[in-house]
């Protein structure tokens, strides 16, 4: 029972973290109707960015803030060039041109960070386990519960109850009309891109406790942000959290049962949701056009 | 633009030259230059297909790969069990393109633009997880390798040249294949469906039937060129299957330009000199094929030939 109560708890952390890779590719993807695959790099990128700067000896809670703000700083320059004349633009192209780029990032973090897996050095306060009843459970793995569940309820209130949110969502919608209202179209989606790559870090930092950080990891939080956001449905922040746990659960306990194939298992279980719901979860029945 | 040359150069004048080109190379050429030839043969029909998917029928894939490299497994896996005779593996490669493009037909069909891309992405995927973790039969993460050689009867086919001449012949066959399909009434459908879907639809015909008829002629042609792969450098690695390996293939295709039959094999050959090439000079050729990369995609959308024939 308390093996199955940890499990329980491991999956939920892994939700968390899913969560945060998926909140900032929704925000473009759903939002702003970008396809951004270089999103796994930025996660990446955070991730290194944590465990140099829990390394360096400054507080270790500016770790966090620290890759947001760079990630989100680098994800308003690459807004500034290219990404802004791809908005409009076919999704292929956006592919091909944010695939490309991820290509790049990959190799100059192989080439900055070296080609090892690198974990954290965590904080007094993170290190060690707590005992759930009877049985230990490491500490990290609760503080990223918290931390997920807190900045999801931010966003969600960010998104679908501020002014603000409402604004990012229209533009989508029709540009023009919004800039005839007075608001700088250009100006939102940049800070929209900002923020979604600057939350991709934050999710990076605080999953290296977790993860740790290792060249190819991009390219695996990339396919599952897509998961859950894609199957999630898009234009639905619900949808996105729902089916962020619907992934943590199944992959742990898919790990749990059948190890040598859990993510073929996850895979199809995805697939299988795709099937049954062609526009995800969340997603409107049927729109024409 | 207007130094459009007076006696312009038909258009099948290139891959006849070419062609003369690569045969002629017995003369001069050696092992690696076959090698390399063969290996952009056989991977530019994937990419052939590619070309019909995205390009004529606007079906952005991203499980292609996983077609080409499960056919690759499936002939290697076989060739121990029945022998590396090329009918039988040509016959088992396109079995296994036809029936894992029907697959992914039939998961990804009821859904459109990114989620059918993310339903192709996961399918594929799928292959590469059993591929990486299925060590018994598909030799995990080390890829495959002691298989028979290729042979016909008491033929073998295994030197570089014959099998260059062999991925030559089959390259050519395919791109018969998929210009056909894409001339013949079928393929203008396809092209409608892309571009007007409930025009097309109002018009009675059934989306579905001709996506998959392109699913299937793509799956045939990348399964004979993926089952002929393997016994190249007589290795299959789980890399084929992976989606970026399918990324690489759209990658090739954009760089030779996405709607020409020509550009698939000048994309291939691009992509994989620099590759070949970058790689012996420098450790950041990933880094430098990045670039020529999103080079082409920012300043050059069309592609390679694609931009030749505005100008000419």
């Amino acid at each position: 029972m308390s093996y199955f109560l940890l499990q329980v708890l491991n999956a939920l952390s892994f939700s968390a973290l899913l969560m945060l890779a998926g909140l900032g590719l929704s925000l473009v993807l759903s939002m702003m109707n970008f396809i951004n695959l270089t999103h796994g790099s930025f996660f990446l990128l955070g991730g290194y960015i944590g465990v140099q700067w829990l390394a360096s000896g400054a507080p270790w809670w500016l770790a966090f803030p620290a890759a947001f703000v760079l990630c989100a700083l680098t994800g308003w320059l690459l807004n500034q060039f290219p990404f802004r004349q791809f908005y409009q633009r076919p999704h292929l192209m956006q592919v091909l041109l944010t695939y490309g780029l991820s290509v790049i990032f990959a190799d100059l973090m192989r080439w900055g960070f070296s080609a090892d897996t690198l974990s954290p050095v965590l904080p007094q306060a993170l290190r060690g386990g707590v005992w759930i009843l009877g049985l230990p459970f490491p500490t990290y793995r609760l503080f990223l519960i918290v931390a997920g569940l807190a900045l999801a309820l931010l966003f969600w209130l960010l998104l679908d109850r501020t002014l603000w949110g409402a604004a990012i969502r229209a533009c989508v919608q029709d540009a023009q009309i919004v800039e005839t209202l007075g608001l700088d179209s250009r100006r939102l989606f940049a800070i929209g891109m900002a923020l979604s790559t600057g939350l991709a870090g934050l999710g990076g930092a605080l999953g290296a406790g977790m993860l740790s950080v290792y060249p190819g990891l991009d390219e695996e939080i990339l396919l599952l942000a897509l998961l859950v956001v894609v199957v999630g449905g898009l234009n639905s922040v619900r949808g996105t959290l729902l089916c962020a746990l619907i992934l943590g659960f199944v992959s742990t306990f898919a790990r749990m049962w059948v190890p040598s194939f859990a993510n073929a298992a996850t895979l199809a279980a995805m697939l299988g949701m795709l099937l049954i719901w062609p526009r995800g979860l969340g997603g409107p029945v049927a729109r024409q056009v | 633009m207007n130094s459009r040359p007076s006696f312009p150069l038909p258009s099948w004048l290139w891959p006849v030259l070419a062609c003369l080109a690569l045969l002629s190379s017995a003369a001069w050429g050696d092992p690696f230059l076959w090698r390399f030839a063969t290996e952009t043969l056989l991977i530019g029909c994937a990419v052939l297909s590619i070309n019909l998917l995205i390009g004529y029928g606007g079906l952005v894939t991203l499980g292609h790969g996983a077609v080409f490299g499960f056919a690759g497994y499936a002939a290697a896996i076989a060739s121990q069990w029945l022998g590396a005779g090329l009918p039988v593996v040509l016959l088992i490669g396109v079995l296994a393109g036809l029936l894992l493009s029907a697959l992914m037909a039939l998961v990804s069909m009821r859904t459109s633009e990114l989620f059918f891309l993310v339903a192709t992405l996961v399918a594929g995927q799928m292959v590469w997880e059993i591929a990486f973790r299925w060590r018994a039969v598909t030799g995990g993460a080390d890829g495959l390798r002691g298989f028979p050689r290729l042979s016909l009867g008491d033929l073998p086919l295994s030197a570089p040249y014959t099998l260059m001449v062999l991925a030559l012949i089959l390259a050519l066959s395919c791109w018969l294949l998929l210009r056909s399909f894409s001339r013949a009434p079928i393929g203008l459908a396809l092209v409608g469906l892309r571009d007007q879907p409930l025009r097309m639809a109002a018009l009675g015909y059934q989306a579905w039937r001709i996506r998959l008829a392109a699913f299937l002629a793509a799956g045939a042609a990348t399964g004979a060129a993926g089952s002929l792969y393997p016994f190249v450098n007589q290795y299959v690695s789980p890399q084929q299957v992976h989606w970026s390996f399918s990324a690489t293939l759209i990658i090739m295709g954009v760089i030779g330009g996405i709607r020409t039959w020509r550009g698939a094999f000048i994309g291939a050959t691009v992509y994989l000199f620099a590759q070949t090439y970058l790689s012996s000079y420098t450790d950041r050729w990933q880094l430098l094929v990045g670039l020529i990369f999103v080079a082409t995609v920012l300043f050059m959308p069309n592609g390679l030939a694609e931009r030749r024939r505005k100008l000419s």
